[in-house]
């Protein structure tokens, strides 16, 4: 057998994956589908210690409503529970699943989650079938076929999420645009150490913002970009823009993050731009 | 008082040996495979040497979902543990591992003692002091895998903070880490017995490379084995040669082509310059420019590749072609022709030659016997062209 028997082996068993994941997700089965999604609510922050770590994010208690006992649940962030909470406000909701019968395996999301439709997998199965029904092509029909391969699905999910894109961008600036400027401080600068297997040692410095929101609501969050001089910036005044009807969404430079909008559309017509051209130029080399 | 729990599970258990042994072996005969591939350019060698981790890493993941899902089910206890010792056991990072000796005093169940490992940061390290109350978490039917509750709901803190513990006497229950030294050599012992038998298995034709290798001047692949059929045939970067054991001949029904095709490995496309038969062997003189028709052109195998003016890919003077293209079914019929009707006398030998030295495919068939020899010439389809001698 050569690499034709063996790409086609691989492209029929992940298309089996995918039809079998599809099924499940027809079917209602999937552990995404059957997992219990509630609202919880942010009742107490803990403020982070200057020098500690950003591991495990900001420690929160958070409480929910049992929907089976009716019973209210509190429960914290310690270990491995989900999605890192970065920002938080007592009174915040964040999202709180788990699977069918199991509770006490809960993980939290930044916001309530909508029931999902378990096809993170079939997915995966049709990427790496795609994946191969174009290493296939390479090898029957020459390696242009990589480039249109590769580049051409990627041009068109481009080309299609484009409009998308644009809206988005005018929906970014126009809630920069509403931006309220309150004061702020670096209550925290977090210092995490790691060595890596060539025993280079990085550290990653998270400076800790401390807010109120003009309508009185008091929030904890890591700083989203980076601070000049963050490892010394404990106790630094700041001015914070944030969204008034979501304080997690904020920045420290309401200028830059309207640039970077502008510039994430550049960059997606860029690519555009640049997947086309290799599709093209893979077909010209056919 | 102790707990009713039971212990930790022992070290070295047959099935635990059993599955490192069987690991070891998988990756020795993965990696042994996969490298043996690379040398002897077998697709089917690589695909196996990374297919079989995957596979056996996907028996192992489903065998062990039952249990994994048996422990996930469990619902963990929680309660108040004295710190009775601590212990920073180094590390660079600011996540330092830290062994904790604590009494577990749990609300419904027997008070007992447990040593684990646990990372805490430096900045919360002076929070952890001996005689301290803290929360633990763990599996009630494997308390050696108690875990400090980090950030406790604000009623277990309340209880910590106010809660005065006794020690509890008697040895700790710790977790065992790995399978111990009988473990990690059963280990490496299936890693090497893997690995050994697929070099076992194919030890003639990786030591030929090796030797070739190091000793000819450019051959890059060379293997030499007697087949079932007891043919000896020879691969170098340059040549290919397949002798025919006693009885046998070229002459035979298909012997031919089955050489030419021994010669080439899995959907290989070389060409060659020349191709020689002689009664009982057949050479093949490869293109060293390496040969593989370009896309859009007369490919290997193609019905015109042997027809004038087709041109042959794979070298800049377009000489080479397809050795599998020959007509070696006229060839039986072509030698006897040129040994009946070209008037040489009790005919010995013969040879056929192949090349497209002249542009166009030409099989040259010459024939030796007493008072001298013959030639006949034919083209690519095995059309006679002309005769000469005699």
């Amino acid at each position: 057998m050569g690499w034709d028997g063996f790409l086609l082996l691989w492209c029929g068993l992940w298309a089996v994956v995918a039809l079998v994941g599809l099924g499940r997700s027809l079917a209602g089965v999937t552990a995404d589908q059957r997992k219990v999604r509630l609202t919880g609510r942010i009742v107490r922050v803990t403020q982070p210690r200057h020098g500690g770590s950003r591991k495990g994010g900001i420690a929160v208690v958070v409480r929910y409503r049992d929907p089976v006992s009716g019973e209210e649940v509190t429960v914290t962030n310690d270990g491995e529970r989900g999605e890192t909470i970065t920002a938080a406000w007592e009174g915040r909701e964040v999202g709180v699943g788990y699977p069918p019968g199991r509770p006490h395996a809960y993980r939290f999301s930044n916001a309530p989650e909508q029931p999902g439709r378990g096809l993170g997998r079939p997915a995966l199965a049709l990427f790496l079938l795609c994946a191969g029904l174009v290493a296939l092509a390479a090898v029957r029909w020459g390696w242009p076929w990589v480039l249109i391969g590769v580049a051409g699905p990627w041009a068109v999910a481009g080309i299609v999420q484009l409009p998308r894109a644009v809206q988005e961008k005018a929906a970014r600036l126009g809630r920069l645009a509403v931006l309220e400027a309150v004061p702020g401080r670096v209550v925290a600068v977090l210092r995490d150490v790691s060595v890596d297997d060539d025993g280079h040692t990085s550290t990653t410095i998270t400076p800790v913002l401390s807010f109120t929101t003009r309508g009185g609501t008091a929030v904890t969050a890591y700083c989203p970009t980076d601070l000049p001089g963050q490892a010394g910036a404990y106790g630094r005044e700041l001015t914070v823009h944030h969204d008034p009807s979501d304080p997690a969404v904020f920045t420290l430079d309401a200028s830059a993050g309207r640039r970077s909008v502008e510039r994430g559309v550049r960059y997606h017509v860029l690519m555009i731009v640049v997947l086309v051209a290799t599709t093209v130029v893979g077909a010209v080399l056919l | 008082m102790t707990t009713a729990a039971g212990g930790p599970p022992s070290p070295n258990t047959p099935s635990d040996l059993a599955l490192g042994f069987l690991t070891g072996g998988v990756i020795g005969a993965s990696l042994a495979g996969f490298v043996s591939g690379c040398v002897l350019g077998r697709t089917p060698l690589i695909v196996l040497g990374l297919a079989l981790p995957v596979g056996y890493g996907l028996v192992v993941f489903l065998a062990s979902l039952p249990r994994r899902a048996r422990e996930a089910a469990v619902v963990p206890s929680r309660a108040l543990a004295l710190i009775e010792a601590l212990e920073a056991v180094g590390g660079e990072t600011s996540d330092v591992p830290v062994r904790f000796e604590l009494s577990v005093v749990p609300d419904d169940a027997p008070a007992f003692r447990v040593g684990i490992r646990q990372e805490i940061n430096l900045v919360e390290l002076p929070d952890y002091r001996p005689r301290g109350v803290v929360v633990v978490e763990y599996p009630p039917d494997r308390p050696w895998k108690a875990r400090i509750v980090k950030r406790p709901t604000p009623e277990w803190e309340r209880r910590a903070a106010g809660a005065r513990l006794d020690s509890v006497p008697g040895p700790a229950m710790r977790e065992e880490h790995g399978s111990g030294c009988a473990g990690g050599l059963l280990t490496v012992l299936g890693l090497l017995l893997g690995a050994g038998a697929v070099l076992l298995l194919f030890r003639t034709e990786l030591f030929a490379a090796v030797e070739d290798g190091a000793g000819a001047p450019r051959p890059a692949v060379t293997s030499s084995f007697s087949s079932s059929s007891s043919a000896t045939i020879t691969v170098t970067s340059v040549t290919g040669t397949v002798a025919l054991g006693p009885g046998q001949s070229m002459l035979d029904q298909g012997e031919p082509r089955k050489a030419v095709d021994s010669l080439m490995r899995d959907g290989e496309q070389r060409q060659a310059l020349t191709v020689v038969v002689q009664d009982r062997q057949l050479t093949v003189v490869f293109d060293p420019a390496g040969g593989v028709p370009g896309a859009g052109s007369p490919s290997a195998g193609s019905p015109s590749a042997g027809s004038p003016g087709a041109g042959f890919p794979g070298t800049g003077q377009g000489l080479g072609f397809d050795p599998r293209s020959l007509p070696y079914d006229r060839i039986p019929g072509l030698v006897e022709e040129a040994r009946s009707t070209l008037g040489v006398k009790s005919p010995k030998s013969w040879q056929l030659t192949a090349d497209g030295i002249t542009g166009a495919l030409t099989l040259r068939i010459v024939v030796t016997g007493d008072g001298g020899s013959a030639t006949l010439e034919a083209d690519g389809r095995g059309q006679v062209l002309r005769r000469s001698g005699g």
